[in-house]
């Protein structure tokens, strides 16, 4: 009889054992940590590149052609960025014509391509912009690191317009350039 | 198909311009808070919320814009994997107006469905703040949101405890009855 009743203990005792960090693990606190008081933030010296009248089938490239604009990493935070693009429309009427971008930076009829291209970045040269976010900085395979809160880069931009279009309407795109902490 | 051109040069006919709105033209300088956010021990079935705070630093009221992004694969961290359901994140509101220096705050609140093959995840997600502009260039700022479940393998270590004890019990029930039945 002695022995039966320690062996149910000894059996309550190891089920115990067994379960008792399971169930104090499914009671657990949620925890939310906010990463310190970690901001991020980027700007851009210039948003505009007002180009007037183009051609058919012709490069345009902004001017200085690389050193254009000024992306400066803000906040607190090391930050990696993207780029991507998106179709031209019409401004009077964006649902009635629009030139499609390039998923390689060539051109077509009623496709155009786009480039950026950094300052100091030999290896990639001009690099197309497409409609899928892409690497701006860092970029894979590159010997670049993040960009530390007050590092600067600079780029430019270059359009190839369509190989032929509807001519007199007024196009309009955005290129967004985006971060994320590192 | 009247203004219809081919490439040969027709000078006259190129009238394309690629220039933003003049009235929406506007640089736009912003910053969200907190960059990265992690929560863990979300069990299946519960929810929870965290605040995102945008700040307009600019001169001019701007409207922004809030959505949920999968990562590119090569930058979800380490040892973890997208998030499998976007709806899974709702948020307070998807598009705000923010004064002139000044900032708003947004509630993101995260649910994990109460299914068991969600226990025990590491998941990646993005939030996605951006601002509304009509310039040729916009910014957009990406929050990280990393979560983790909590779940499956305590119920693995309590269906295994139970399991144990009942061995255990019948075992000894088993002697116990052949011990009294026993003839002297």
């Amino acid at each position: 009889m002695r022995a039966a009743i320690v062996s149910t203990i000894v059996a309550v005792v190891l089920a115990l054992v067994v379960s008792l960090p399971a169930l104090a693990q499914e009671n657990a606190t949620i925890t939310i940590t906010m990463t310190g008081l970690n901001e991020i933030s980027i700007s851009l010296d210039k948003t505009q590149w007002p180009l007037g009248t183009v051609a058919s089938n012709t490069e345009y490239e902004t001017s200085p052609a690389i050193e254009w604009c000024t992306l400066t990493v803000q906040g607190t935070c090391n930050v990696n960025t993207f780029i991507v693009g998106d179709d031209a429309e019409w401004v009077s009427d964006p649902g009635a014509y629009k030139w499609t971008l390039s998923n390689d930076g060539t051109n077509g009829e009623h496709i155009y391509g786009l480039w950026f291209r950094m300052s100091g970045d030999t290896a990639r040269g001009y690099v197309p912009i497409t409609k899928t976010q892409g690497e701006f900085w860092p970029y894979t395979g590159g010997s670049g690191s993040s960009l530390a809160p007050g590092d600067t880069r600079q780029f430019g931009l270059r359009l190839l317009t369509p190989t032929y279009f509807f001519s007199g309407r007024q196009m309009q795109t955005q290129i967004i350039i985006s971060a994320v902490v590192a | 198909m009247a203004g219809h051109i081919k490439s040969a040069g027709l000078i006259a006919a190129f009238l394309v311009i690629f220039l933003p709105i003049p009235a929406l033209a506007e640089d736009v300088n912003f910053s969200v808070s907190p960059a990265e956010v992690h929560i863990d021990n979300l069990p299946p079935g519960e929810a929870t919320q965290f605040e995102l705070t945008i700040h307009n630093k600019d001169d001019l009221a701007h409207n922004f814009s809030v959505a949920i992004y999968s990562p590119p694969a090569e930058q979800i961290r380490e040892g973890r994997t997208e998030l499998p359901d976007g709806s899974w994140i709702s948020l307070s509101f998807p598009r705000i107006e923010i004064g002139p220096s000044s900032q708003a705050n947004l509630m993101v609140t995260v649910a994990i469905p109460q299914e068991q093959k969600w226990a025990g995840e590491d998941w990646e997600t993005w939030l996605g703040v951006t601002a509304e502009s009509g310039d040729v260039l916009g910014l957009k700022l990406y929050v990280r949101l990393l979560m983790s479940s909590s779940g499956i393998r305590s119920n693995a270590g309590f269906i295994a405890g139970i399991i144990a004890a009942i061995v255990l019990l019948g075992y000894v029930g088993y002697h116990y009855s052949r011990h009294r039945n026993k003839p002297y």
